[in-house]
């Protein structure tokens, strides 16, 4: 590369400062959601104290009166670790089975999982209320679980399988010939060669689950209402609670974004299975 | 246990989960689609079970096929996908080309621009509509009554408060208006599934070949043609990856619109399928139907593409 000096002018300033420039404008609405949240709900709507304002901590010292945050968070946590958990315990034997044992049928198998996922869930809305509500599971933690495990076990198993394929057979080979068992395998060489992977597997589908919007808004009422339901539920203020649903949507997704930035090599190959390198 | 077996009982238990997701409430779909099936009718109590004695063939469906509202949802759903396609691909390949060199904070611009794929559907619908678009207490709102107060002001400013009295009153939008609505969405979502493309059109830039590169630059090729006939290209996958991967998410927005409008002015199908699913079952159903016809004419299409890198 250094054959070729970077001569035009455009290159050597023009280009940070524009990049600068873009980057700030796609960060501006989450700085102004941050900034909004610590105005009170009067100064929020105030041309005046657009900028120059008083900041203070009240929006987020009273989430738990305005909105019983916390519930709903803790509903978030709950369902969100579980499912990352099931879809784990699911996923890793079987991207495990695909990786080192594939068969012809692999590649299928692995295309019919990733279809499932391409499944309008408006399709089967209505069936999944009636089943969820005639079994008594509406609104439990327990649905939510199975449901946010599910729609993103085509997701785990596939990145999961990508990452294990990168590891040298031999080495499973030749602990079989120690007579190692499967479990052995599972433990003592696909756990620790492939530790990162499944860390970034975990936090990708930990993040599409705290973000889902659609099931859990249509399977849940109270009980079981995640950060995504509290949100939606007030949705048009008016103008009277900019400041105190400014600081309960920060403190929702902040976290997430948080952990977004450590993952975004990971978001590439979970998002388009691998496919663009 | 042979060498065949235990690979096999691994891959059982996911196996039978994602068929039963996947088989048993399509199944139910597809059954509730053939038969008269309402929630409440005071008229018809029988219809209020799902029973195959209230067998309705095809009904259903023509029912969905007249009702203007379906026909609204088709063409609303593409004009939202279609847009949100066209913003962020173009976006995404201007952004990717102008970060894809090393300068001074390259990495924070990285995280700046990532940051709001991560946001929550319901947070971004919320803010993009509430603290930015309303128009009168919003960002928009606001910006609008300020360039009206400064034209104000300069129409008695010597010299060039003629011109300034030429200028019309600026009217903020409401985005919450039926005509509008569509259109609030699509900002939004384009916002936020920009830094996606822009995340994927990076990670081929990298595979891209230097030294062809190098040569084409020593040839004396210019921005442009290096762009047009090298880069361009070269991201023709990545771009179809994130056509199809978006049009599959986007063909199931629901969130945003319920909170922009609450579907007034602007349905999709997975929107109507909920307002059916209020009352007549069998007509959100057959619409159900509709939207996995038409979500997989698209994934028999990213599948094909995602096959093929698969085994390498």
């Amino acid at each position: 590369m250094a054959i070729v000096a970077e001569t035009s002018r455009f290159s050597k300033t023009g280009r940070p400062i524009l990049a600068w420039i873009v980057g700030l404008i796609f960060f501006f609405p989450i700085f102004w959601l941050v900034l909004t949240s610590f105005k009170t709900d009067a100064d929020a709507v105030k041309p005046e104290h657009l900028i120059f304002f008083t900041p203070t901590l009240e929006n987020y010292l009273n989430m738990t009166e305005n909105y019983d945050y916390w519930r709903f968070a803790q509903n978030s946590v709950i369902t969100s670790v579980f499912a990352t958990i099931f879809a784990l315990v699911v996923g890793i034997p079987c991207a495990y089975a695909m990786a080192f044992n594939p068969t012809r049928a692999t590649k299928d198998v692995l295309m019919w999982m990733l279809s499932t996922k391409m499944l309008p869930a408006a399709a089967v809305l209505y069936p999944m209320t009636f089943i969820t509500k005639s079994v008594g599971l509406f609104d439990t933690h327990f649905m939510v679980i199975v449901v946010l495990c599910l729609i993103n076990l085509p997701i785990v198993i596939w990145m999961l399988f990508t990452y294990f394929k990168e590891i040298p057979k031999d080495i499973i080979e030749a602990a079989q010939m120690d007579g190692v068992n499967t479990w052995g395998e599972v433990r003592e060489i696909l756990i620790p060669l492939a530790w990162g992977g499944i860390v970034s597997t975990a936090l990708l589908c930990f993040i599409f689950c705290w973000n889902e919007a659609y099931w859990t808004v249509r399977l849940t009422t109270t009980e079981a209402a995640t950060l995504s339901k509290l949100i939606e539920g007030n949705r048009a203020p008016e103008g009277l609670f900019f400041g105190r649903l400014s600081a309960v949507s920060a403190a929702a997704v902040g976290p997430i974004v948080v952990l977004g930035w450590f993952c975004q090599k990971q978001l590439v190959q979970g998002l388009t299975f691998g496919a663009v390198k | 246990m042979s060498n065949r077996t235990i690979p096999r009982l691994l891959q059982t238990p996911a196996v039978i989960l994602l068929l039963i997701w996947m088989l048993v409430p399509l199944s139910l779909t597809l059954y509730f689609s053939f038969i008269r099936y309402v929630l409440n009718s005071l008229r018809r109590p029988e219809w209020t079970t799902p029973s195959f004695s209230n067998w309705r063939g095809f009904g259903n469906y023509e029912f969905v096929l007249n009702s203007k509202d379906f026909l609204f949802a088709i063409q609303n759903s593409l004009l939202i996908v279609g847009s949100i396609l066209f913003g962020t691909v173009i976006l995404g390949v201007l952004i990717a080309v102008l970060i894809n060199k090393a300068f001074p904070g390259r990495g924070i611009v990285r995280v700046l621009l990532i940051s709001p794929f991560f946001v929550m559907p319901a947070v971004n619908a919320v803010l993009w509509i509430n603290m930015i678009l309303d128009p009168v207490l919003g960002l928009q709102g606001i910006a609008v009554g300020g360039l009206n107060n400064m034209i104000d002001g300069l129409q008695n400013a010597p010299l060039v408060g003629w011109f300034f009295s030429l200028w019309p009153e600026f009217e903020p939008i409401s985005f919450r208006a039926t005509q509008t609505s569509a259109y609030a969405v699509i900002i939004m979502v384009t916002w936020q599934w920009t830094p996606f493309a822009v995340l994927i059109f990076m990670t081929s830039l990298q595979s891209e070949d230097e030294q062809q590169k190098e040569a084409a630059i020593l040839d004396g090729a210019s921005a442009w043609s290096q762009f047009r006939f090298l880069t361009l290209p070269h991201l023709g996958r990545p771009i179809a990856i994130v056509v199809m991967i978006q049009a599959i998410f986007h063909l199931s927005l629901y969130a945003e619109i319920e909170i922009v409008s609450r579907g007034n002015g602007n349905k999709n199908l997975p929107y109507l399928i909920g307002e059916f699913a209020n009352n007549n079952i069998g007509a959100a159903s057959a619409t159900g139907i509709f939207a996995v016809i038409l979500a997989n004419i698209v994934a028999i299409f990213l599948l094909r593409m995602v096959g093929k890198t698969l085994m390498e």
